[in-house]
């Protein structure tokens, strides 16, 4: 991965700068996810696109933690980055955010198997 | 510098620095240059006589009106036999007022007003010779398509015609009848020797009556404070019988498609080349469409700097222009200075080209108008929402895709608003390095999105679930909503697990669309680009 594409969101909440490294962000999720069948990830981000649709944070993180809720599987990277930037967010940076983890996961699908 | 050197300055004819007489006197130099045949030096240089000018003047202004007038001459309801020799006829018309006009050009003997009346009537009887025998089939095209050429030329005093100056009196067309010919000399006379305009109010007053870019006395807004300038007053500021230039005004304005043009910029030999370049260039593609006639005026300018690899450039160049005139006022008028931000792009060869052209921006029930990108550019306006306004058309079915105007427009508009973003100080680095590391970077842009953004029609292999794409994705910018534009977007791509996992495509759309607040709108485009001109080629 070229190491110059950083992407790099900010919001200043306060005097307090809030920041996320929406590269960060996406490597973490598709090293999570990398594992996992593509049906299944597909399933996901559709459901993922909903709750991102009507702006719902809530259902949005219940549904990503449910996906990862697995000991057996190794999420800590991810874990990490949602740990640094998991808030209430503002609309726009939620989006961004949320997007993010959507690409993140879609970059792990299979490209050999058939497109179902 | 001695006295006689500076009396030689004073007796050159130079730019004033302002450009309204400067524009003047390019038309005297025009003027002159078609008449008589002299270059820019010897005009420069020569004393200007007022009697010269008469002439000049008429001549010019006799065949141009002439030339006009026969070249929109058509018939009606004849077979094509007659069309053509008819055309012939044109031909032959023109070719003799030419030689008439250049004839007479030579003797300088006897007395202008006579040579001017003399000529007048030989091209009134040329044209009534040769046009009596389709009198009956001529369509009337004068006077609100009331009479035909033969009955104009039969009323018309002298063949002159100029919409700018219909507020003179010896051009008014109720002056200007059969049998009043030297009554409109005189007037001419009286107006060039003794800078008499007009026969009320102030009688050298700089109005609107010489002028369409002025008030006009009864309006003048400033008469509590100060009195309206005059032709005195302003022959003193600029030491030159500046009459003679006002007059001249119209002259070296081109017509460029639908509207008249002049390039300005404050050194009088650049100004006379480039427009010079234009009016030639233009010539030579007269019977081609518009399209190209508004590609050449930018190459002779750009070839102009280039050529000359000064200083000078585009940053100091004024663009003046106005559409057309109606009942007595202009319509359209613009003046356009390039700023230095946009003459440094443009002066990129791909860049310039790629912008030099128009596109249909407006559907056929909205007037159909087109947008002509590098105009639109230097008046500082956004691009998007013209190219917007064309995927529009595309989408509904209405016109084909430009493609490389379309994205170099979006590209440079998404770099400057980048720029913009970032650059809160005028001066910076950038400025005095004219902006290049700005057009470095557009140029590289186009080449990584053209390749990243054209992955987005692996979509589908279908053409109409990618144009129903297009339409989703276009309503969502229309409402400027990210969320919604990227929902759509990948609920589509999900779809699509080739497509997914290619890294140069989320790549793109990471860093373009999703981390981007500033222009994510002009890379949206681009991808609604991608997904209409597939279905073009297939």
């Amino acid at each position: 991965m070229n190491e110059k594409n950083i992407y790099y969101w900010q919001k200043v909440v306060g005097d307090r700068p809030i920041s996320m490294d929406l590269e960060d962000i996406r490597k973490a999720v598709s090293e999570g996810f990398k594992s996992e069948s593509t049906n299944y990830k597909q399933k996901l981000v559709y459901n993922l696109l909903e709750t991102i649709r009507n702006n719902d944070q809530k259902e949005f993180f219940y549904i990503l933690l449910k996906a990862i809720n697995k000991p057996k599987k190794d999420y800590t990277l991810l874990l990490e980055q949602l740990n640094k930037s998991y808030d209430v967010m503002p609309e726009e940076a939620f989006t961004n955010f949320a997007y993010t983890v959507l690409i993140g996961i879609m970059a792990t699908y299979d490209r050999g198997e058939k497109n179902e | 510098m001695n006295s006689i050197d500076q009396k030689e300055i004073h007796d050159h004819i130079d730019f004033t620095g302002n450009w309204f007489i400067d524009i003047g006197i390019l038309g005297f130099i025009n003027l002159m240059e078609e008449v008589y045949g002299l270059d820019l030096e010897s005009i420069r240089v020569n004393q200007i006589d007022k009697k010269d000018f008469f002439y000049a003047y008429f001549v010019y202004y006799i065949k141009k009106t002439a030339f006009e007038w026969i070249d929109r001459q058509k018939l009606s309801k004849v077979t094509e036999d007659k069309k053509s020799s008819f055309e012939e006829t044109k031909k032959n018309v023109l070719s003799e007022i030419e030689k008439v006009v250049k004839n007479r050009t030579t003797t300088y003997d006897d007395d202008v007003k006579d040579k001017i009346l003399d000529i007048n009537s030989t091209i009134k009887n040329i044209v009534k010779e040769k046009f009596k025998k389709y009198e009956n089939d001529l369509k009337k095209s004068f006077s609100n398509n009331k009479k035909t050429i033969l009955q104009k030329i039969d009323e018309t005093g002298i063949i002159i015609n100029e919409p700018f100056f219909q507020n003179l009196n010896f051009l008014n067309p109720t002056t200007n009848k059969k049998g009043n010919e030297t009554k409109v000399l005189n007037a001419f006379e009286k107006m060039i020797f003794n800078n008499e305009i007009k026969s009320k109010l102030t009688k050298d007053a700089v109005d609107k009556t010489i002028s369409k870019y002025l008030f006009s006395e009864e309006e003048f807004p400033n008469i509590p404070y100060c009195k309206i300038s005059t032709l005195n007053d302003v022959d003193k500021l600029t030491n030159r019988t500046t009459i003679l230039f006002l007059l001249s005004f119209p002259i070296p304005f081109n017509s460029v498609y639908d509207r008249n043009i002049v390039f300005y910029t404050n050194n009088l030999e650049s100004c006379y080349h480039i427009n010079k370049n234009i009016k030639i260039r233009i010539q030579k593609v007269k019977d081609e469409n518009p399209d190209t006639i508004f590609k050449v005026t930018w190459q002779s300018i750009v070839d102009y700097i280039t050529e000359q690899k000064s200083t000078f450039s585009l940053e100091n160049m004024y663009l003046i222009e106005y559409e057309t005139i109606q009942q007595q006022n202009l319509i359209g008028v613009e003046y356009i200075s390039i700023p230095k931000l946009q003459a440094s792009i443009l002066l990129d060869d791909k860049i310039r080209e790629a912008l030099n052209t128009r596109i249909q921006c407006k559907s056929a029930n909205e007037g159909g108008g087109k947008c002509w990108l590098i105009e639109e550019f230097i008046k500082g306006k956004s691009l998007y929402s013209i190219i917007l306004n064309h995927i529009n058309l595309i989408l509904t079915g209405v016109d084909h895709l430009n493609w490389a105007p379309c994205l170099y427009g979006l590209l440079v508009d998404a770099h400057i608003a980048d720029f913009r973003g970032k650059n809160k100080t005028l001066f910076s680095d950038n400025f005095f390095d004219n902006y290049r590391a700005l057009v470095k970077e557009i140029k590289d842009e186009v080449s990584i999105t053209t390749f990243s953004s054209s992955l987005i029609s692996k979509i589908s292999d279908d053409v109409d679930t990618k144009r129903r794409v297009a339409r989703d994705l276009y309503s969502a910018l229309c409402g400027k909503d990210k969320n919604m534009f990227l929902n759509i977007l990948l609920k589509n791509v999900n779809e699509n697990k080739e497509l997914s996992s290619n890294r140069n495509f989320y790549n793109w759309i990471l860093e373009k669309i999703i981390s981007n607040e500033t222009s994510f709108e002009m890379y949206g485009l681009i991808l609604i680009m991608n997904l209409l001109r597939r279905e073009k080629n297939e």
